[in-house]
């Protein structure tokens, strides 16, 4: 009922018809797919694909106030050891600990943004890099309640009904659903217009009277919300929590899909995560050459498609449209 | 009689230049002002510290019988004080429409619950703001390009579409840096003529140029800026003939 209502709302924030019956046809085919393919591989894909739509389309968020972060794994993390840590050790029911793993990375984000979000460009890059080491470390070297570098092991399911594959895919479907409409829903209302005015001129929106640091405050606060409540899913997914799941490869993991997928609107990131979820598990046969093609992959993207997947899938559109192009 | 802006005894110094030193003047309700001065005379760090974007080491600003100085610049803005700046400062890659809806988020925009919600109040916020800029647009002659992306525009036009961000946050003195700076003889009439228009609807402004035919033309008091402090002040008939006008600004007459 949640993902309707969430639906319904970013329809008032006008999508066209057309968009639509792209969605209905997109959300049929992700509900269904599983009753035909009931293969515990695919659907362990689906989910962590689906998860990690979260994430990135957390960061995101970040990145359209014109914020590049090197260090959200952190707050996945965070998101990750409070859910693992109050399921085990306290034994809260997990709806309990789901809500604390995100207002946990939440409450953090409030307290270190005022200060690292006056930074620009390479200086919050840097400091956010610094911010997702510090983090690790603390996750590492905090044995005595976070397990040390061996983690947090058997984390139970979130219920008993989803301790199948299936089910837990379905779990992350809703919840994935929830988590991307309500930065669509951001994006799409009017905060997401002051959003775009800060990123593309900051002085400018600063005189016409919009609080630039409380904006940036605000938005990397809901943001790294929800890639602790990505945190908690992925947790109790796999079970464990470890600190070298969050270290920086993460970071840049959730940077690179935005990268590959496209940073000029919302359904980059959510290509780029299933993109780069699904490519590893594909290729594990090729396992010393996995690193090296994802940098070739970047560096294609980069230099040749600055818009990602999806301005490349809008080229090859317009190009099955219009065949013959239009140089003039 | 009560000014509408009192700027008294103003500094700043930047390392060893003293940008601009005990500065003194006021605006009166409904009236055009402008600052004049050679480069360097410390015009655009007078708007600068006026509009909140710097602070000053010392003196004191009052907007409407407040104390103002060093006030944040977004918070200005809600008092209704706004500027615009020398460059043309607007969003190239949207259109005209958007970038005057982005200038109205004092009066559009009702808070990050209300507008993610989309409560009655939040709608209602922004169909007004809706009307109130399209009618701004037809206002300011930019209701033919509305859908037009900004940077499109001819060079008068996206000066005036800066003016039009300023004007959508409804100020009631707005501060307008060089406003004609780069503009053809028959565009920088229209960006007067659009100032004047401003200003009778109520606007208190502030002209900052140095182009004194511009400013003489347009503006009922002058401000004489030279090396960051007040020269002279006065009706542009006076200051035009005060010799140290003339001194400071052609250099000495032979």
């Amino acid at each position: 009922m949640m993902t309707t209502r969430v639906l319904a709302m970013s329809a008032s924030a006008g999508v066209s018809r057309a968009r639509w019956a792209w969605l209905a046809a997109g959300a049929v085919a992700l509900l269904v797919w599983p009753l035909f393919v009931n293969e515990p591989f695919f659907l362990h894909i689906a989910t962590l694909a689906l998860l990690y739509t979260i994430g990135a389309a957390s960061l995101h968020l970040v990145l359209r106030i014109g914020h590049l972060s090197l260090g959200h794994a952190a707050f996945l993390g965070l998101g990750g050891y409070t859910s693992a840590l109050l399921t085990t050790a306290l034994s809260w029911p997990f709806a309990a600990a789901f809500i604390a793993s995100g207002l946990v990375p939440a409450v953090v984000a409030l307290i270190v943004g005022p200060i690292v979000l006056r930074l620009r460009g390479v200086y919050f890059v840097l400091i956010t890099f610094t911010f997702g080491e510090v983090v690790r470390l603390v996750f590492t070297e905090w044995q005595s309640l976070t397990g040390g570098a061996d983690g947090i092991f058997r984390i139970p399911p979130p219920h008993a009904l989803l301790a199948s594959k299936r089910a837990y895919y379905y779990f992350a479907l809703a919840m994935a659903v929830a988590c991307v409409g309500v930065v669509a829903r951001i994006l799409a209302s009017q905060t997401g217009r002051f959003i775009d005015a800060i990123r593309e001129g900051e002085r400018l929106a600063q005189s016409s009277g919009v609080p630039i640091l409380r904006f940036k405050v605000m938005v990397f606060a809901i943001a790294c919300g929800l890639v602790g409540l990505q945190g908690s899913l992925l947790a109790h997914f796999i079970t464990f929590v470890a600190p070298g799941a969050y270290a920086f490869n993460e970071s840049l993991n959730l940077l690179v899909m935005n990268v590959i997928g496209g940073m000029g609107s919302l359904t980059g990131p959510l290509v780029g995560a299933v993109f780069l979820t699904a490519l590893p598990e594909f290729l594990r046969g090729w396992v010393e050459l996995q690193r090296f093609l994802y940098g070739v992959v970047l560096i294609i993207v980069m230099l040749f498609v600055p818009g990602g997947l999806v301005e490349l899938g809008r080229r090859t559109i317009a190009l099955v449209r219009e065949p013959e192009g239009r140089d003039a | 009689m009560t000014a509408l802006l009192d700027v008294s005894r103003l500094a700043k110094r930047f390392g060893a230049v003293q940008a601009v030193e005990r500065l003194d003047f006021q605006v009166e309700p409904g009236e055009i002002l402008g600052i004049i001065g050679p480069n360097g005379a410390g015009k655009t760090t007078a708007i600068n510290l006026i509009s909140g974007v710097i602070r000053p080491d010392s003196g004191r600003i009052t907007f409407a019988g407040q104390d103002v100085t060093g006030m944040r610049p977004d918070l200005l803005v809600r008092r209704g004080v706004v500027r615009t700046f020398q460059a043309t400062t607007i969003y190239q890659e949207r259109t005209v429409r958007e970038n005057v809806r982005r200038g109205a988020f004092t009066t559009a925009y009702r808070g990050f619950w209300s507008t993610f919600l989309g409560t009655a109040g939040a709608r209602a916020a922004a169909r007004r703001a809706g009307e109130a800029i399209d009618e701004l647009l037809s206002w300011l002659g930019l209701s033919e390009v509305a859908d037009a992306e900004a940077r499109s525009l001819p060079y008068g036009f996206q000066k005036v579409l800066g003016l039009g961000i300023a004007l959508a946050a409804r100020p009631r003195l707005a501060m307008l840096d060089e406003p004609a700076a780069g503009l053809s003889h028959d565009e920088a009439n229209h960006v007067a003529e659009v100032v004047r228009r401003i200003n009778r609807e109520d606007v208190s402004v502030i002209v900052v140029d140095h182009n004194m035919r511009f400013i003489s033309t347009l503006c009922h008091r002058i401000v004489v800026l030279h090396h960051g402090a007040e020269l002279a002040t006065g009706t542009p008939q006076d200051v035009t003939r005060d010799p140290r006008v003339i001194e400071a600004y052609l250099g000495t007459q032979h």
